[in-house]
């Protein structure tokens, strides 16, 4: 019991804490203030409550594919989230630029708990009946969301600490793939709702990286990597990354004609 | 119009019943995961590429499919240890 809590807390907390790290560490060189961080942990974790309560209403609505659909709708707002931060970086010296680039990032923040933490609530909720159960399971979790947290730091001491123009460009692509794997989640999503029509999946390389391996896990954190993905799925996570790199391009370029 | 084929799946004691479920192939197929533990549990499988959780006391709708044959195993991520079962595809 304590080794599958420690396994499940971390996966959840992996993601959210790559995401959480990145963008702290962005706004570190990018000389933005801290504060939004509480703010952004607050709302996440209410959120997250809000979701887990409400779970089995959810999962009942539209026919039974309301989880899917606000599954998908969470991992595209942190799409969009992505796409709005990389396009404003660049226009930091307008203030109203400035301010719709904070907005992203607390956005993608709150958004990535709700999505995980709904799930590590709800995991720990189903002990609170079971005593003998409890104590090892949150232990357990405790130790998962010490790695997973620890993972995060890792990344944020990183970056931070790199030449600052290496640190903004490994934080961007690390950002990259999280938008291709978050785009890539939410077509996952539609397919198991069937609102996409699944088909034969594109590859298969679980005979060399099998998703239940250690490596496949933290591929999967990391890149989204996907042993079997349908190709709309993998479609979906190339095109994204390419528009992420469009947009960020294009507004790069205009940075100095805005106003 | 018809819609797919439903299967219901029940979740007790952290054990799925039945654990094998047969579906033919090239079909999609409509899984009708009922748990009746109070714990909630959560719905997954790499093969199908299938995560869903289900609150306890609750029950969820998970389509799946068409499938060419083969098997896919999927298991109770929360409780891995007793909730495992399989997809034949035949």
């Amino acid at each position: 019991m304590l080794l599958n809590a420690v396994i499940i807390i971390l996966r959840e907390v992996l993601e959210a804490a790559l995401i959480i790290s990145v963008f702290l560490a962005l706004s570190q060189l990018l000389n933005r203030n801290l504060w939004w961080m509480l703010l952004a942990l607050v709302l996440g974790f209410g959120g997250a409550y809000i979701y887990a309560v409400n779970l089995s209403t959810i999962s009942m609505a539209m026919e039974g594919t309301g989880q899917e659909v606000l599954n998908a709708v969470l991992h595209s707002v942190i799409f969009l989230a992505l796409l709005i931060f990389m396009i404003t970086v660049p226009h930091q010296r307008h203030q109203q630029w400035r301010l719709i680039n904070l907005v992203t990032i607390v956005l993608a923040v709150i958004t990535a708990i709700i999505r995980e933490g709904s799930e590590i609530i709800l995991y720990i909720k189903g002990f609170i009946g079971i005593p003998d159960l409890l104590s090892p399971v949150l232990m357990g979790s405790a130790v998962g969301a010490g790695i997973g947290l620890s993972v995060g730091v890792f990344f944020y001491y990183l970056l931070v600490n790199m030449r600052k123009s290496h640190g903004i460009w490994l934080g961007y692509l690390i950002l990259l793939l999280i938008g291709g794997s978050m785009v890539a989640q939410a077509v996952e999503f539609m397919i198991q709702a069937n609102y996409i029509s699944a088909t034969t999946p594109i590859w298969d390389s679980s005979h060399l990286i099998s998703e239940r391996s250690a490596t496949g896990q933290l591929l999967y954190a990391l890149i989204g990597y996907e042993a079997t993905p349908a190709p709309q799925q993998a479609a979906a996570y190339f095109a994204s990354i390419g528009l992420l790199i469009m947009a960020a391009g294009i507004s790069f370029i205009f940075r100095g004609k805005a106003s | 119009m018809a819609g797919p084929p439903v299967i219901e799946i029940e979740i007790k004691d952290h054990l799925f019943f039945p654990d094998e479920v047969r579906i033919p192939a090239d079909t999609k197929v409509k899984l009708l995961v009922k748990n009746l533990d109070p714990t909630a549990e959560e719905f997954e499988s790499y093969e199908l590429n299938r995560e869903k959780v289900i609150a306890g006391n609750s029950e969820a709708i998970i389509f799946i499919g068409p499938l060419p044959a083969g098997q896919y195993p999927f298991f109770g991520e929360f409780f891995p240890k007793t909730a495992q079962g399989k997809v034949i595809v035949e």
